[in-house]
């Protein structure tokens, strides 16, 4: 009888050993991302609370503990308070816009008709063009003297000049124009979003519920937009957080004005902090969106959880 | 200060380290880089550009001259300064910078003290920006300031039998005009021109925000209160609303499109609109600022090199700016007149240009201008430019208090009491911390 030899196992190195462990695999696997975070998101915000605390500033950068009295400061300025809920008005005014283009925007990229694929293309084009060129556009679209708009609205007859809009002159209108202009830049996004919930609706659902005589309002309404809440939501998330602290379209257009009527928090924290110096208040001032941005990601976040459960 | 130290430890071990990597002849070229604001006179950058270079290629020296946007200069100083690297040069636009930044520049006292021996003596304007009262040395040494003259269209106002001379006439001349379809333009919004103007109306009426020493803010007065009912008025009978969203460009268009009757602008705007439409420039005329109850002034904005403390070739910084002020004369004619000197004969008087024009008709048009040091001032006059007033400056508090009366969102009172409270505050949290 012939006797097999039993296979020598082959050693296996400590490293196959150790990624074999889907625990420690998975570690392995998500720990450049949380590196990352750490290094670039971790650490500057570490360090912005480390200003917040103390007096420091370009012009003495010496650090001395001084507790919340920064942000004490500076919430005792009106203007602050001002400049905080015109940040709210411009958050979520633009992407309540923002998300309103990009359902309808959706819409039409379903539906099939020549030249499609072009417009798919160029409907992208807000999104990747750089802010300060579009921005440098949208100011000579509302410019006091040039207005494309207004130019057209008299050529029509439809305006005297001397009722013309004041665009970046009237605060309720600048206030308009900037978040126009951000949920112009955002569109394209909310788009991609919900193309990409709607396409992933099974379409038999849709089918049984126009058998069951549903209409496009039922239907987009009762049935696709509950199903693509999740996606939606996570959508809305980088979209408020990327406005919350968004000072590009301000800063370019119309620098806070008029009379403070656009004027931010990242834009405020970014005069007071790097233009005039002042690092400790400018991180306060920064720091004021934290809580707001940890609120809406948590509710969110856990919105998204229970819908998927 | 640990973490400056940690920088600057780092940035100083860094060229140790890489040096075994750098060939010989590289560590032998020496560089010498500029940043400075994109003139507004585009020729002037040319000329610069290749002035600088010129005197590189004699000196056996590579220049690099960078141009950045003027809304931009003081993000990158404040980047340059954090990261304790950048240019070796820094040319500052306007408010602030030598004070904020003294402890990061070097202390150019030698080189001022041998221009001023060289070229007289430099400017109130000059000395507000560069100048330390209490060690008396200068952390900036001073290029040119830009004034603000006033410019009218002629025809207009001799229509109407009136000159902008002083600001009531402006006032009423300006309500005719209007009438008319020739508004005033002067700049309600958020930009350095507003910010330069509204502060020489401020001063003309007797007000002002700090005093003499710049340790009290005195805005909240009677003199203020008149001044920001003038501007009221000003606005409702001789100006329209667009003045509220105006950059820094858009008075000169205005002015350029042939409806603006008046403007406050430096120059650039003369030479924009001679450009454009020979015609309607010749009718443009060039004035001092209007006079007011108290004095005639206007805001003015200067311009100065720093040298940082850890720039790569410091003494080349030193050496450019010396052999710069030698062909001073040549800057002042490659900006059209538009930078004026600042030391009293770095351009002898009649100054080419300004005293005789060739492009201007009549050709003295501009030679008001010679005497402008007499009529300009830093945001932080009468007291010198520091942190606090550069804030101030920076929030647009002037502008503001100008624009809430004006738009009738608070009274004249109201006004100047909330931006007293806005003044206050910065200057009581800088007044620590000096």
């Amino acid at each position: 009888m012939a006797v097999i030899a039993e296979p020598i196992a082959k050693p296996v190195s400590r490293f196959q050993l150790f990624l074999d462990r889907r625990e420690v695999l998975e570690m392995f696997l998500v720990a450049p991302a949380i590196i990352y975070v750490l290094l670039l998101v971790g650490l500057p915000l570490l360090l912005a609370v480390y200003y917040s605390l103390s007096t420091y500033t370009v012009y003495d950068p010496s650090w001395r503990f001084v507790g919340l009295r920064n942000f004490w400061d500076i919430l005792q300025n009106p203007t602050f308070t001002q400049t905080l809920l015109n940040t709210f008005i411009f958050t979520f005014g633009s992407q309540l816009l923002g998300l309103v283009l990009g359902k309808f925007g959706a819409f039409l990229l379903l539906r099939p008709f020549p030249g499609r694929k072009i417009v798919r293309a160029l409907i992208v084009l807000p999104f990747v063009i750089p802010v300060a060129l579009a921005t440098i556009a949208w100011r000579w679209l509302f410019d006091s003297l040039y207005s494309v708009f207004n130019w057209t609205l008299i050529a029509l007859g439809i305006l005297e000049r001397a009722d013309a809009p004041n665009w970046l002159g009237t605060p309720w209108l600048a206030m308009l124009c900037v978040i126009i202009i951000n949920a112009w830049r955002f569109f394209p996004f909310a788009i991609v979003i919900f193309l990409a919930g709607i396409t992933a609706v099974p379409q038999d659902v849709i089918d049984a519920a126009t058998v069951d005589g549903a209409g496009f309002w039922r239907r987009n309404y009762q049935i696709i937009l509950p199903m693509i809440l999740p996606i939606m939501a996570i959508g809305l998330i980088f979209g408020i957080v990327f406005t919350f602290t968004d000072l590009s379209i301000v800063f370019l257009l119309t620098q806070g004005g008029p009379v403070g009527a656009t004027s931010v928090l990242a834009f405020a924290g970014f005069k007071t902090g790097i233009e005039s110096g002042d690092v400790a208040h400018g991180a306060a001032m920064s720091l004021f969106m934290l809580p707001v941005l940890l609120i809406v990601v948590v509710f969110m976040l856990r919105f998204i959880r229970r819908r998927e459960i | 200060m640990r973490n400056t130290g940690l920088t600057l430890a780092a940035a100083g071990s860094a060229p140790a380290i890489s040096a075994p990597f750098v060939s010989s002849a590289m560590a032998q070229a020496k560089t010498l880089t500029i940043v400075q604001w994109s003139h507004f006179v585009p020729e002037y950058d040319k000329w610069f550009d290749n002035f600088a270079k010129d005197w590189g290629s004699k000196n056996n020296i590579a220049v690099t001259v960078d141009h950045i946007p003027v809304a931009n200069v003081a993000a990158r100083a404040a980047a340059e300064a954090s990261a304790q690297s950048g240019h070796d040069l820094f040319g500052w636009n306007g408010s602030g910078g030598a004070h904020l930044y003294k402890k990061f520049l070097v202390d150019v006292t030698d080189l001022v003290e041998s221009t001023q021996k060289k070229y007289g003596k430099v400017s109130t304007i000059g000395r507000q920006i560069g100048y330390n009262l209490e060690d008396k040395s200068w952390t900036a040494f001073p290029d040119f300031y830009i004034n603000f003259p006033s410019m009218y269209r002629k025809s207009m106002w001799d229509e109407i039998g009136m000159k902008p001379d002083t600001w009531d006439n402006v006032r009423i001349g300006g309500a005719k005009l209007k009438a008319k379809g020739h508004p005033v333009g002067i700049s309600l919004g958020h930009s350095n021109d507003p910010n330069t103007t509204w502060r020489g109306v401020l001063w003309a009426f007797g007000g002002a925000v700090q005093d003499e020493t710049g340790k009290k803010v005195v805005l909240n007065s009677k003199e203020t209160v008149e001044a920001v009912k003038f501007v009221s008025a000003l606005y409702k009978e001789a100006m329209t609303p667009e003045v509220l969203s105006w950059d820094d460009s858009s008075n000169n268009r205005y002015l350029v499109s042939g409806v603006g009757s008046m403007i406050i602008n430096p120059i650039s705007a003369y030479r924009t609109f001679q450009k454009a439409n020979k015609k309607g420039a010749d009718d443009t005329f060039v004035m001092a600022p209007p006079k007011g109850p108290a004095r005639q002034i206007m805001g003015g904005a200067i311009e100065y090199y720093g040298i940082w403390k850890f720039a790569k070739n410091k003494e080349g910084a030193l050496e450019f700016l010396k052999y710069y002020a030698d062909h001073w004369p040549e800057a002042f004619k490659a900006s059209e007149g538009y930078n004026n000197p600042c030391f009293a004969n770095l351009v002898p008087k009649p100054m080419p240009l300004l005293s005789d024009d060739p492009t201007s008709t009549p050709r003295d048009k501009l030679s008001i201008l010679q005497d402008s040091e007499g009529w300009s001032a830093s945001p932080g006059y009468p007291g010198p430019s520091w942190p606090a007033v550069d804030e101030v400056y920076n929030d647009f508090v002037i502008c503001d208090m100008m624009a809430k009366a004006a738009t009738g969102q608070m009274s004249a009172e109201d006004s100047v009491k909330w931006a007293t409270q806005q003044c206050e505050a910065i200057y009581k949290k800088w007044l620590e911390k000096a």
